[in-house]
């Protein structure tokens, strides 16, 4: 076992994803099980100079800076959870500030 | 004992672009809430982005007039952190591969003379969203028309000193990143932010202290005012026999205080890893060359230029470069004709007057320079002259000439006018008249004061005497 | 009646026939929909590569018509405000979008039984998995509801549906089509990819959404894929067999197959070479760490704040409203990949997941360069390492449920074109051959597999 409860609870903290007591035990045996498998890539040899692999092109193609959106066909409104004189509305997030 | 404060700055600057780094929306200011957004900038789910090549080329503009060598390859990636102004969940920033690196801020410190300050990096990202707490009982308003906008981050070495010395590299950062036209650097527009790290060490240590990271820094003012706040309360915990804690900072401008936000370490985990979205920023030295070739004059070698064409003093150079648009409004005065010290002087007077209330030039150079050439051609007086640019800044379409007319302000300089009012001034003040007759020269003054004023300011002064002198003499 | 008209009535009524079998293979389907989707190609005129074909879009590419759900409860009601570009070119073809289909939530599974909205059935056999992610689109097409489907590919997500099901499907090399409007899982690996009744239909459709898109900075500046030309044999073309695929404990239906098919290519004039690509063991590790960890941030923007249901858990403030809407609003399988992401690129282990699996990567695109530097235009190797399986047989075991994709997933890693044929039954179930090609060699690819297509016996029990 490479990962604790500990580490499951401060991983899931940084992805934000509330994670019930109940399940903790299997998920922690569940992600060991995928991490144990991932780490055979200890056993390859890579060379620590090689360049990261690209799939696509080699360079970025670059946007001429001319105003033009993509335009929405629904408003924000539509589609939104709560949104009130056109501002997405959230709880008060003073409670990430404080902390 | 002596504590010795290290300061580093890292600078957010927008750059000015019409349309945001990674999507077409407008960058305009102050539009309704969620007005300039796209599926990019809200972050919808399968939107992708495609960076402003303008936003690079200014970025780029940027690091050379800094010093910074620009790479040939750099790489767009992702800073993951949760927050309710940034719609993906990650922002998209450099990291290890930055644009350009290893710059340099030279200027007169207040403290220590003239030094030299690295800038370790300037690297590209884009803004997030404004938050609004205060409208919405017991809510948080989001707006993202700022979400996407583009964004330099200039960090620099830990070399400053002192509050003041911070403050001074703020101006001077400020002053040189508007002349490379890349942002307007306007505070109040928040296109201009400063995050300030600050540790202090007993002088003559090597080692840095652990640093605090002071936030929320809004005006240079108050950037100098929280490092002081901050470095008093560090002090003071050091001497007490405690420890600096890491922690970030934010500065309440209305307490002067600072207090700290967050301390969980995992808030400062944020994954970096490359965008997989975009490949790699690859720059050609070509490329990078148009790109210097292309750098606007900086105010170091404009000071010079100008002191030594136009013969300035030092000072004058100084204040007339302190500012693009100043010293461009200068060159195009003195290029409509004007004589270069006559042009510095109404600069440095109203016109500066004007520029600091309005942040422009209301008076075309063309016509700055015709009323330059009224006063020198003796049609108005310079008093009238600064009466008729008051009203030129009300009404700038209108010529000069016009105003004085209009305004009743062109000099009379006919003798045979300005002998009728210098007779009725003789008149009117015998006992005066035979004092001046009796050696009492200094009252010719108060005999051109009177002709000033029956002619209600329109005799032209220079004439005025001869006359009077001639008439007094009889 | 128009053509269209008829077509949009006719899969109205397979739809619904469908349905009602219980493949559970579509999301969001309506007659009014297929309608007015009708009455807008003839608007148009015109005709067009795909006059009037009606085309199933996976439920991860979004339209801005119907809802977009991924599968997942966290965008349940939601539907997109914009047009996912490869959809917008098949309707400036003249197709007709018939469907939005069921895959596995987020398109992370490989058995279509990881939806929020229950799991698609095997059109053969009710009691087994279409495969997956883009199960409910490999299984539409097999049912014979529409000719042909989008799905998407970030590890073989439409090749290993479409050997399951026994229709042709084929990941196009990344960057030929636009992901502009794909729900990112994957990006580095993520390809809008085609499921089809026959290689003719699946390749008219690829080359209708292929090409450079201004909207998607991972796609090559490249013309649109034009229609290869066709080919009566494979005279001239070196096939080669890489032995990693063909394990002694290969499924005995499948190797049957594969056997037939080695034949087939001989029979058709190519030769057949071994070869190697040594590093094929470890590209479902390598995928297992690249795909989790951009996962886990392409997944970040599901936060409740901006759109999709929100939920706020205890305490009433931003976090809760985030761990509440995330926590309840993902499945086992996407929260245990956001978890393993996370944790590959959170401080102290980066280079030990990340970074290694970056390296391997470029290993693994190595083996193919060489392969293909040696003289062989193609590679052949089975899709799936078994038929189709029971639902229910993986889904306690991640790993054992990833191991579905081991031919599968290499090839993504690499950025390769491939496709998988339909080459013959195994107990009456499918089996799928695979047909990798160079970067960008598409053409190469179609026609071949369209060659092979015309002599195998794709229904027929291999023994």
């Amino acid at each position: 076992m490479s990962i604790g409860r500990e580490e499951v609870r401060h991983v899931a903290r940084l992805a934000e994803l509330a994670v019930r007591e109940d399940e903790l035990d299997r998920l922690v045996e569940q992600l060991n099980r995928i991490v144990d498998y991932v780490a055979q890539l200890d056993q390859v040899p890579a060379d620590a100079t090689s360049e990261p692999f690209l799939p696509g092109p080699h360079s970025v193609a670059l946007r001429e800076d001319t105003p033009a959106p993509v335009p929405l066909r629904h408003p924000p409104a539509d589609f939104a959870p709560e949104f009130v004189d056109g501002f997405f509305l959230v709880p008060r997030h003073g409670a990430m500030e404080e902390e | 004992m002596t504590w010795e404060t290290v300061i580093g700055l890292e600078v957010h600057v927008q750059l000015d672009t019409r349309s945001k780094m990674f999507c077409g929306c407008r960058t305009t200011f102050g539009d309704p809430p969620n007005t300039n957004v796209c599926p990019v900038c809200l972050g919808l789910p399968g939107a992708l982005p495609v960076p402003n090549a303008e936003a690079v080329r200014i970025g780029a503009r940027a690091a050379m007039a800094l010093g910074c060598m620009v790479h040939p390859r750099s790489v767009f990636a992702r800073k993951n952190y949760f927050y309710p102004d940034l719609p993906k969940g990650y922002q998209i920033s450099q990291f290890d591969q930055p644009l350009a690196t290893g710059g340099r801020l030279t200027f007169e410190s207040p403290d220590r003379g003239k030094i030299d300050v690295g800038i370790t990096r300037l690297h590209l990202e884009e803004d997030a969203g404004k938050l609004i707490h205060d409208r919405y009982p017991g809510k948080t308003a989001v707006d993202l028309n700022r979400a996407g906008i583009p964004l330099a981050e200039i960090v620099s070495e830990p070399d400053l000193r002192s509050p003041a010395e911070a403050r001074a590299y703020l101006g001077v950062l400020r002053q040189i990143l508007v002349y490379a036209r890349a942002s307007e650097c306007s505070m109040e527009q928040g296109s201009l932010r400063v995050d300030a790290n600050i540790s202090i060490r007993r002088a003559g240590d090597a080692r840095l202290g652990t640093k605090a990271e002071v936030k929320n820094l809004n005006s240079f003012a108050n950037v100098e005012r929280a490092l002081e706040a901050e470095h008093t309360r560090q002090i003071a915990l050091i001497e007490s026999g405690q420890r600096v804690q890491q922690v970030t900072l934010l500065f309440n401008a209305g307490t002067g205080r600072v207090k700290p936000l967050r301390s969980k370490e995992e808030s400062h985990d944020y994954r970096y890893f490359p965008d997989p979205d975009l490949p790699p920023l690859v720059l050609s030295s070509t490329w990078v060359e148009e790109q210097r070739a292309a750098l606007p004059e900086m105010p170091e070698a404009r000071r010079g230029r100008l002191e030594r064409a136009f013969a300035l003093s030092a000072y004058d150079a100084r204040v007339l470069t302190s500012e693009s648009v100043l010293a461009d409004y200068f060159e195009a005065v003195v290029s409509a004709g004007v004589e270069p010290k006559v042009a510095a002087n109404w600069l440095m007077g109203d016109v500066m007057a004007t520029f600091n209330e309005s942040g422009g030039f209301p008076v075309s150079a063309a016509a700055l320079a015709q009323l330059v050439a009224l006063v020198r051609d003796g049609v108005v007086s310079h008093q009238a002259a600064k009466r008729i640019y008051t009203e030129l800044v009300r009404s700038p379409r209108e010529e000069p000439k016009t105003v004085a007319e209009r305004l009743g302000l062109v000099q009379v300089s006919d003798q045979n006018a300005l002998a009728g009012w210098v007779d009725e001034v003789i008149a009117a003040h015998p006992g005066e008249v035979s004092r001046f007759r009796d050696g009492e020269g200094k009252l010719m003054a108060f005999f051109v004061g009177q002709v000033m004023k029956r002619s209600k300011g329109k005799a032209d002064p220079k004439g005025v005497q001869p006359v009077l002198a001639e008439r007094l003499r009889q | 009646m128009t053509a269209a008209a008829d077509a949009a009535r006719v899969t109205g009524e397979r739809l619904a026939a469908a349905d009602a079998a219980g493949l559970n293979a579509a999301l969001h389907w309506s007659q009014r929909l297929l309608d007015a989707e009708a009455a807008r190609v003839d608007e148009r005129g015109a005709g067009g590569a795909l006059a009037s074909m009606p085309i199933a879009i996976k439920d991860n590419i979004v339209t801005a018509e119907q809802p977009t759900t991924c599968a997942s409860r966290i965008l349940e009601g939601y539907t997109s405000p914009f047009t996912a570009t490869a959809v917008d070119r098949l309707r400036g073809a003249g197709a007709m979008i018939a469907a939005k289909t069921n895959l596995d939530e987020f398109a992370m599974g490989s058995s279509t039984e990881h939806s929020a909205y229950g799991r698609v059935r095997h059109p053969l056999d009710a009691d087994r998995v279409p495969g997956g992610s883009s199960g409910g689109s490999a299984a539409l097409v097999a049912a014979g509801v529409v000719p042909a489907a989008l799905g998407s590919e970030t590890g073989g997500s439409v090749r290993q549906p479409a050997s399951f099901c026994g229709v042709v499907g084929v990941k196009p090399s990344y960057g030929r089509v636009s992901r502009y409007g794909l729900v990112a899982f994957g990006s580095s690996l993520d390809c809008i990819s085609v499921l089809g009744r026959t290689v003719d239909d699946a390749t008219k459709v690829l080359s209708a959404m292929s090409g450079a898109d201004p909207l998607d900075a991972t796609t090559l500046d490249r013309p649109p894929m034009p229609m290869p030309v066709a080919r009566a044999d494979l005279r001239g073309l070196r096939v080669g067999l890489p032995r990693e695929y063909f394990p002694a404990d290969l499924h005995p239906g499948v190797s049957a197959a594969m056997q037939r098919t080695r034949e087939a290519i001989l029979d058709l004039g190519a030769d057949v070479c071994d070869v190697s690509l040594p590093h094929t063991p470890y590209a479902v590790p390598t995928y297992y760490i690249v795909a989790p960890a951009e996962a886990a941030a392409n997944l970040a923007r599901f936060d409740g704040v901006r759109y999709g249901p929100r939920k706020v858990g205890p305490g009433g403030d931003i976090r809760a409203l985030y761990q509440a809407t995330r926590g309840e609003g993902f499945g086992a399988e996407v929260r245990r990949r956001i978890l393993v992401g996370t944790y590959v690129l959170s401080a102290g282990y980066y280079d030990a997941y990340y970074r290694k699996a970056q390296r391997v990567r470029a290993l693994i695109a190595d083996d193919f360069r060489r392969a293909f530097a040696l003289g062989v235009d193609l590679l052949l190797t089975p899709t799936t390492p078994t038929p189709a399986f029971r639902a229910g047989e993986k889904t306690d075991d991640p790993v054992a449920m990833y191991l579905a994709d081991i031919f599968v997933c290499a090839v993504s890693l690499a950025g390769l074109p491939a496709l998988s044929l339909p080459v013959g039954r195994s107990e009456g179930l499918p089996v799928g051959a695979q047909i990798i090609a160079p970067f960008f060699e598409e053409e190469l690819m179609l026609s071949a597999a369209a060659a092979i297509e015309r002599t195998v016996p794709a229904t027929a029990e291999a023994r």
